[in-house]
C-alpha cells in the first residue's frame, strides 16, 4: 500500500509529498522530519516572507488606480471575482427556470429581499450620519484655513491694486523722448507681474492645503459605504433575480408571445377585407417573435472561470495544431538529412518570431477566411490566438522530435534491418517509440511557451479569455480592477504549473528506461 | 564451397586521408552446423567481422558469400546476438520477441504465435520475467532475452558479437553451458566472437585467431576435437584440452607480441620531465 502510494506520487510529479506518506508510515522519522523542512517548510516560510514583502511596499506607492494592492486587497477581489460568477450562474438558472421551481425561487428570493429592506435603510441612514459627520469634521478643519486664504487673497488684490495704481501714477509724469525713463518704467512693470505671479503661487499652496483636509480618509465613512455597497448590491441582485424569475424569464416571455399569437389569430379569423391583409402579417410577425424567444438565451457576461475555461480550450486547439504540424515534420527532419537542412533555414528564420509579430498578420488571414464572425462556429479572434499559439509553441516539439529521431541508438536500427522491416514497421515500432521521451520532452515545453503566448495573443485579439479579462481591467482602471489583474497573476501561475505537471505525467508514463524528469 | 565464406576481403574506416584499414584479406570458410569461435584482442575489428558477416556492413573489396550467394543486405537468415543486447527497451521481454517473430513469421497464426514465443522464452529461463521491461532485468537476463529472440527467427547461421563479454564469471559459465545445450539441441551454422580462449576451447568446433588490428586478418586455425558434451569440470583436468588452451594462448600472445613491435617503432620519443615535489613548494 505504502509503495502503491509512494508510485502515484512520483508518477503524478508529487514527490515532493513522499516524506509525509513515509512519516505516516514511521520510517526513519528523523529523515522525513529533516525532507518535509527542506522541501515543504523552507518554500512555505520563503512564500510567506514573499507575502510580507509585499504587503509592505504595495501601499507605499499610490498610482491612477489608488495604492498597489496589498495581498488581503487582492485576496478579497478574488473572492469577488468568485461571488459574481456564481451570481452569474444564479441569474442564468432564473432565466430559464419554469413552473412550480420558479414559483418556490420567488417566494425565496422576496423573503430574503423583505428581509435586507430594514438592513438597506439601515445602511442608508448609517452612512447619511457618517457623511454628516465627515462633512462636519471637514468643516472644522477647513474653517481657519478657509478665513487664512480669504484674508490672504484679499491682502494680495489690494496690494496688486495698489501697485497698478503706482504704475499709473508714472506713466503720467513720464515725459516724450525720455528713454531712460521709459527703459525704468518697463523694469517696474515686469517687476509688478512677477510680483503678481509669487502671490498667485502663494494662494495656490494654501488651496492645496486646503484640498488635503478637505479630502481626508475618514474611517468611518469607507466603513459605512462598503457596508451600504455591500448590502446595496445584494439588493440588486435580487431584484435582478426577480427580474429573470418574473417577466423576463424564458417561460414567461413563451407564454406572452404565444397569447399575443393567439389573440392576433382570432382576430384574423374574424377579420375581413383589407383588414384581413394586416391581421395575416401580425400573425406572422407574432410567429417570428415567438420563434426568437424560444430560441434566445440569457445574455450572461463573461466571467473569469468562463474565461479562464476558454483560454484553456484556446491553448489546447493551439497545442493540438503545433502538435499536429511538428511531430511530423521533426520526424522527416530527423529521418533525412536532405528534409533537415532544406527545413533548418525556415526554422531558424521563424524560431525567434515573437506572438505579437504573429497574431496581426494571422488575425487578417484568419479574417479572410471567414466573413461574418458572428455567424462563423468559431470567433475568428478564437481561431487566430489558437493558430498564434501554434506557431509560436511548436518549435520545441519540432527540434525535439527531430532530435530524439536523429539520435536514435546505432542499434536499435540495426534490429531493425537484421528484421528487415519496411519503412513504416520501422517507423511505428523502432523509431517513434524510441523518439517519443523527447517528442513528450518537447511537447511540455512547447505548452509552456504555448501558455505564456496566449495571454497575449487573447489581450491583443480581444478574443475572450484571460487576456481579455486583463486588457479589460485595465481598461476600467479602478482600484479593484487593478487588485483583480494581481488575481490573474496567480491564476496564470496555478494553471500554467498544472498544465506542466500534467506534461510531466505523461512524459513519464512514455520514459522507458525509468529516467527521472526535470522537475 | 563452404556454407559460409568470406574472401580477401578489406574493409576500411575514415577518409582516404586518414584511412585505417580494419581486415585485411580476411578468408574464412565455416562448414554447415559447424561451431566456429573467432578469438581476438579488442579492437581488433571483431565486431567489424560480425557486422560483414551479417551485411549490415559491405566490403571494400573482396566478398561475403553464404550457400553461394553474396550477402549485400542484412536479414533474417543471419541472426545476429549484439554485443550490448540491443533489447527495444520500451518493449516487454514478451514483446521484444513477438516483433522479430511477427516480422518473420507472417503467416503465423495468434494462438500458435503466443506458444511460440512462450517457448523460446522458457528455453532461455525466462519464464515469469515475460512482462518485464528490458530495464528491469540483469545483464544475464538481458542477455538471455537477446539470445531468445534471435534464436526465434530460426536463423540459419547465428553470428554471436561477444555474447558474455560483460557478464561476471559465473553468470558466463551458465550461459555458455546454455547456448551449447540448446546448439545441441537444435544444429545450426554458429559463428561466435570471444575475447576467452576458455570459451572458445569449451564452446567451438574449431577456434580461429583474428590478429590484432589494424590490418587485422584471421591466422591459422585450431582444430578442437574434444568430444561431446563436454563436461566444465572435468575437462580442467584433460590433457588435450589443457594442451589446446596453452597453444591458443601461446600463440595469441606472440602475435600480440609482434603487433607490438610494429607499433613501437612509430612511438613518438616521450620528453625528459620529472615530476617537481609539491611539498616543497606547499
Amino acid at each position: 500500500m505504502k509503495y502503491k502510494i509512494l508510485k502515484a506520487l512520483d508518477i503524478a510529479g508529487l514527490k515532493v509529498l513522499d516524506p509525509v506518506v513515509r512519516l505516516a508510515y514511521r520510517e526513519e522519522p528523523r529523515e522525513q522530519v529533516r525532507k518535509i523542512i527542506l522541501f515543504i517548510a523552507i518554500p512555505i516560510i520563503t512564500f510567506c516572507a514573499f507575502l510580507v514583502a509585499w504587503a509592505y511596499i504595495a501601499p507605499r506607492h499610490t498610482t491612477k488606480s489608488g495604492e498597489v494592492p496589498t495581498p488581503s486587497v487582492v485576496w478579497d477581489s478574488a473572492k469577488n471575482i468568485w461571488v459574481f460568477h456564481q451570481r452569474e450562474n444564479i441569474k442564468e438558472e432564473d432565466f430559464r427556470v419554469e413552473g412550480e421551481e420558479r414559483e418556490k425561487r420567488i417566494a425565496e428570493v422576496t423573503a430574503l429581499l423583505e428581509k435586507l429592506k430594514p438592513e438597506l435603510e439601515k445602511a442608508d441612514e448609517q452612512l447619511n450620519k457618517a457623511q454628516e459627520q465627515a462633512k462636519a469634521q471637514t468643516q472644522q478643519a477647513v474653517a481657519p484655513l478657509m478665513a487664512v486664504f480669504e484674508k490672504t487673497k484679499e491682502q494680495f488684490k489690494q496690494a496688486e491694486s495698489d501697485r497698478k495704481k503706482e504704475l499709473n501714477e508714472l506713466a503720467k509724469t513720464i515725459k516724450d523722448g525720455d528713454t531712460a525713463a521709459r527703459a525704468e518704467y518697463l523694469k517696474k512693470v515686469d517687476a509688478h507681474i512677477k510680483q503678481s505671479d509669487v502671490e498667485t503661487e502663494q494662494l495656490q499652496v494654501i488651496k492645496s492645503r486646503i484640498d488635503v483636509v478637505m479630502n481626508p480618509k475618514h474611517e468611518g465613512l469607507i466603513a459605512a459605504r462598503t457596508a451600504k455597497n455591500r448590502v446595496a448590491e445584494q439588493v440588486q441582485f435580487l431584484s435582478k433575480r426577480l427580474e429573470n424569475l418574473g417577466d423576463n424569464n424564458q417561460q414567461q416571455k413563451v407564454l406572452a408571445a404565444k397569447q399575443a399569437l393567439e389573440e392576433k389569430k382570432e382576430k384574423f379569423s374574424e377579420a375581413s377585407g383589407r383588414a384581413l391583409y394586416f391581421g395575416a402579417m401580425n400573425i406572422h410577425r407574432a410567429e417570428d417573435r415567438l420563434g426568437r424567444i424560444e430560441t434566445s438565451t440569457y445574455a450572461k457576461p463573461w466571467t473569469f472561470p468562463a474565461q479562464i475555461v476558454r483560454s484553456l480550450g484556446c491553448v489546447f486547439l493551439g497545442f493540438v495544431i503545433a502538435t499536429i504540424i511538428a511531430v511530423p515534420i521533426g520526424i522527416l527532419c530527423g529521418l533525412s538529412p536532405v528534409f533537415m537542412a532544406a527545413m533548418t533555414p525556415l526554422i531558424s528564420l521563424f524560431k525567434p518570431v515573437s506572438p505579437i509579430v504573429w497574431l496581426p498578420i494571422v488575425f487578417i488571414i484568419v479574417g479572410g477566411f471567414i466573413d461574418d464572425p458572428e455567424q462563423a462556429p468559431v470567433h475568428p479572434a478564437f481561431l487566430s490566438s489558437a493558430i498564434t499559439v501554434a506557431l509560436c509553441s511548436l518549435w520545441p516539439t519540432l527540434v525535439n522530435t527531430a532530435f530524439g529521431v536523429a539520435a536514435i541508438d546505432k542499434d536499435h536500427l540495426n534490429v531493425a534491418r537484421v528484421l528487415r522491416l519496411g519503412f513504416w514497421n520501422r517507423l511505428f515500432k523502432i523509431v517513434i517509440p524510441s523518439a517519443l521521451p523527447l517528442i513528450f520532452a518537447g511537447l511540455r515545453i512547447s505548452l509552456g511557451v504555448g501558455w505564456m503566448v496566449l495571454i497575449a495573443a487573447e489581450l491583443l485579439s480581444s478574443s475572450e479569455g484571460i487576456g481579455k479579462f486583463v486588457w479589460d481591467m485595465f481598461n476600467n482602471g479602478s482600484s479593484q480592477t487593478f487588485a483583480q489583474m494581481f488575481v490573474v497573476v496567480f491564476v496564470v501561475g496555478i494553471v500554467g504549473l498544472m498544465l506542466d505537471r500534467t506534461m510531466i505525467v505523461f512524459q513519464r508514463l512514455v520514459s522507458f528506461d525509468g529516467a527521472p524528469t526535470a522537475i | 564451397m563452404s556454407f559460409l565464406e568470406m574472401n580477401n576481403v578489406c574493409i576500411g574506416y575514415g577518409p582516404s586521408n586518414a584511412r585505417t584499414e580494419v581486415l585485411e584479406n580476411v578468408n574464412l570458410s565455416v562448414e554447415e552446423n559447424e561451431f566456429v569461435a573467432i578469438i581476438g584482442f579488442s579492437g581488433s575489428g571483431k565486431s567489424t567481422l560480425i557486422s560483414l558477416l551479417a551485411g549490415l556492413e559491405k566490403p571494400d573489396s573482396g566478398f561475403v558469400r553464404m550457400k553461394g550467394r553474396t550477402i549485400d543486405q542484412p536479414g533474417p537468415d543471419r541472426g545476429v546476438m549484439f554485443q550490448n543486447y540491443s533489447l527495444l527497451p520500451w518493449l516487454s521481454v514478451y514483446q521484444n520477441i513477438e516483433l522479430a517473430v511477427k516480422q518473420v513469421f507472417p503467416d503465423m497464426k495468434k494462438g500458435e504465435r503466443v506458444e511460440y514465443i512462450q517457448h523460446y522464452i522458457d528455453m532461455v529461463s525466462l519464464t515469469s520475467a515475460e512482462w518485464k521491461k528490458p530495464h528491469e532485468l540483469s545483464g544475464g537476463m538481458r542477455q538471455r532475452l537477446s539470445l531468445a529472440r534471435t534464436l526465434a527467427m530460426k536463423p540459419e547461421v547465428l553470428l554471436l558479437d561477444e555474447p558474455l563479454s560483460a557478464l561476471d564469471a559465473l553468470t558466463r559459465s551458465v550461459l555458455q553451458d546454455e547456448i551449447i545445450r540448446i546448439w545441441e539441441e537444435d544444429r545450426r551454422t554458429v559463428v561466435m566472437i570471444t575475447n576467452d580462449v576458455d570459451e572458445a576451447t569449451i564452446m567451438a568446433d574449431r577456434i580461429i585467431p583474428l590478429t590484432p588490428g589494424p590490418k587485422a586478418t584471421l591466422a591459422q586455425d585450431f582444430k578442437v576435437e574434444l568430444p561431446r558434451p563436454r563436461d566444465r569440470t572435468t575437462l580442467n583436468f584433460n590433457p588435450d584440452f589443457k594442451a589446446l588452451r596453452n597453444r591458443v594462448t601461446k600463440f595469441m600472445i606472440s602475435v600480440n607480441e609482434e603487433a607490438k613491435l610494429l607499433r613501437t617503432q612509430r612511438n613518438l620519443k616521450c620528453p625528459d620531465i620529472q615530476p617537481i615535489s609539491l611539498a616543497r613548494v606547499g
